[in-house]
């Protein structure tokens, strides 16, 4: 039995985040917890699957970055069959990422970041989004961001079939490969997207570089962390999106250790909080220690600056010189300041696009023989890529007729949980002090602080209105002082 | 007009697939349309919607929603002009619904205007634990709700041009 309504649902959505902060008796932050909902069962959903299936169905688990689950899986898929994969497959399969990334960077870097630096952070946050950034930069780089984002996404669909919802890659290969044809409608789109890629980074240096204000709050605002960092790297230990040995160094430098998608168990654990459904991910070989920072601490970001700073080099040439211009101006390598996250997107997007240019000539790339027939069912699988949140690793078994008997998951923000939450207490902190009133000034600080690491919990979840509410509660000796709320 | 019927949700999110299921029964049922074209299944958002809608004069979403004390299996009905008041909050990840619409049109992106956007969006109970079912009370109430929003539909299907409105019927 259905019943249509007449009233407004918008005022009263649900499903909304949560930032709890409590405040002592002299009105300084005692405690602050950033909770928001959860998916849950996905590891259970999959089991008494066929394995082959996965790679399909995990591209729900996530509307964001659906492309990084289903190579995740894909890559753990293949292991269940033995491991061969075609060497022609692998490329493409790069391919693949490469225009995906540029995809998703450019989209969080125009809508997400820029707001807070072309406009401010203490922009009215009326005009504080994407409208507000074409209003001061001009329609002509709204219209060239909304072009470029279409051509990575167009390069996708021509190489997997599909921008979205991927079904192409299938155990020892994909399922189509890329005719000479298309690869001629490729080119001239990957010319224009790696000119892009130079644009944004020249929009960087002009709005953010070129301001003090902007530098000194990415240098010596509270956004910065002492933990450490994960992500891939190549044998000559440059960035890697695809593949590699997942390699986790120190904030000053050091390594601490490097290991293969097969041991993941053996290097990252998960803590459990009686407050929140999602675990924290920690370095397992030091033991949790607790939300704190020091070169002592078990936690570490999976990050696009926590994978520039794991890495020796960028892999392409220009992406090298953006690295290079990027810790040096921040002073360090690696870098603890985490809005740097920002320009270490656009770096990324460098290479990706460099990347891209280089299939482009490759002769090899055209030809058919993108798939190995998988022989045989081994029945243990691991997957690991660089999701753009960070490391994303897929774990799978099966049984001797490739039923699924077990997934797991770790995501690219799950990594990030501990430090997420460690950057909102400290932005609470620093703002927050006996005397001051908090207003809704905090949201947006805090936000910026939690928007760095473009967080993705419930993303696959699309009810209405599509974006993540946000209430902030303060409390003060059991009584609620303060509750700003945001789309809830 | 040219009209595009979407069904958005992820399909494998319980009942967050409810405007998938519905959009897929009422296709088979509307059949063909001169103008109207239907998507069974959009499982994006933010500024992806744009290459989604573009090119049609008119949009109805079948969606899913959660309110507060709502109950599973109602429905609500408001336009494009009702989530414009949401535009200036950002997604955590991309443009919200209202922000993409406005940049596509300010890019001079044909994209339907606000007035003739048609939100249809159910009251779901389970939308974060994933399983391929929809839960007993949405179930119970989708061959209700299919013959309601078929005749919205139609309703909709005879305007020929936007009506400004602030929200709900």
């Amino acid at each position: 039995m259905s019943r249509k309504i007449s009233i407004d649902p918008i005022t009263r959505l649900e499903g909304h985040g949560k930032i709890e902060i409590f405040l002592d008796d002299s009105g300084a932050v005692e405690d602050c917890y950033f909770q928001i909902p959860e998916l849950r069962g996905f590891e259970r959903f999959v089991v008494g699957r066929p394995i082959e299936e996965l790679p399909r169905l995990v591209t729900r688990i996530c509307g964001v970055c659906p492309a990084s689950h289903h190579m995740a899986s894909a890559k753990a898929v293949d292991g269940c069959f033995g491991g061969e994969v075609a060497p022609l497959a692998v490329k493409l399969r790069r391919m693949y990422y490469n225009a995906h990334y540029i995809h998703s960077h450019i989209a969080h870097f125009y809508a997400l970041a820029a707001p807070d630096f072309v406009l401010g952070p203490d922009a009215d946050p009326a005009i504080r989004n994407v409208l507000g950034v074409v209003g001061k930069v001009g329609l002509e780089i709204g219209g060239a961001v909304i072009a470029s984002r279409g051509k990575a996404q167009e390069i996708q669909r021509i190489i997997g079939g599909r921008s979205t919802q991927d079904i192409w890659c299938i155990p020892g290969g994909v399922a189509k490969g890329l005719r000479t044809e298309e690869l001629e409608q490729i080119r001239p789109m990957v010319a224009e997207l790696y000119d892009f890629t130079q644009f944004s980074l020249q929009l960087f240096r002009d709005v953010v570089l070129g301001n003090p204000t902007y530098l000194d709050i990415i240098a010596n605002g509270p956004y910065t962390l002492d933990v450490h960092n994960m992500g891939l790297v190549d044998e000559r230990n440059a960035v890697d999106f695809y593949d590699g040995q997942v390699r986790v160094v120190d904030f000053e430098g050091e390594e601490i250790c490097r290991y293969e998608p097969h041991q993941y168990a053996d290097y990252v654990a998960e803590h459990v909080e009686p407050w929140s459904y999602l675990k924290f991910p920690y370095l397992k070989q030091r033991g949790w220690n607790g939300f704190v920072e020091g070169i002592d601490t078990s936690i570490y970001c999976a990050t696009p600056l926590a994978r520039l700073n794991v890495a020796d080099r960028m892999a392409t040439p220009k992406a090298q010189e953006g690295f290079e211009e990027m810790f040096s101006t921040l002073g360090a390598h690696p870098s603890r300041m985490l809005l740097a996250q920002h320009w270490a997107r656009l770096v990324e997007m460098v290479q990706n696009a460099e990347t891209l240019q280089l299939y482009c000539d490759d002769p090899e790339i055209t030809g058919d023989a993108f798939r190995v027939i998988p022989q045989q069912v081994t029945g243990e699988g691991f997957g690991i890529v660089e999701a753009m949140r960070g490391t994303l690793t897929h774990h799978y078994t099966c049984d001797e007729n490739a039923i699924c008997t077990s997934a797991n998951l770790i995501v690219g923000t799950t990594n990030n949980n501990a430090p997420i939450q460690m950057v909102t207490r400290k932005v609470a902190e620093t703002l927050i002090k006996p005397g001051t009133d908090p207003d809704q000034g905090i949201l947006n600080m805090i936000e910026m602080a939690f928007r760095a690491f473009d967080p993705c919990y419930s993303c696959a979840t699309h009810s209405l209105p599509g974006q993540m509410p946000l209430r902030v509660t303060v409390r003060r000796g059991g009584k609620v002082t303060h509750d700003f709320r945001r789309g809830c | 007009m040219k009209t595009l019927l979407l069904g958005m949700g992820n399909p494998i999110l319980g009942d967050d697939a409810v405007g998938i299921r519905v959009t897929e029964r009422l296709g088979r049922r509307l059949g063909p349309v001169p103008d109207l074209a239907v998507r069974e299944e959009c499982c994006t958002g933010g500024l992806e919607l744009l290459e989604v809608v573009e090119g049609f004069d008119r949009l109805i979403v079948l969606d899913s929603i959660k309110t507060e004390g709502g109950r599973p299996g109602d429905w609500y009905r408001f336009d494009g002009t009702a989530l414009r008041e949401t535009m200036h909050l950002n997604n955590v990840h991309d443009a919200n619904f209202a922000t993409a619409m406005e940049l596509g049109r300010q890019m001079g992106v044909h994209v339907p205007d606000d007035a003739d956007i048609h939100v249809l969006a159910v009251e779901i109970s389970e939308n974060l634990t994933f399983s391929d079912r929809l839960s007993p009370e949405v179930q119970a109430a989708l061959p209700d709700l299919i013959d309601e929003m078929h005749e919205e539909i139609l309703t909709l299907l005879t305007r020929t041009a936007a009506i400004p409105r602030r929200h709900v019927l």
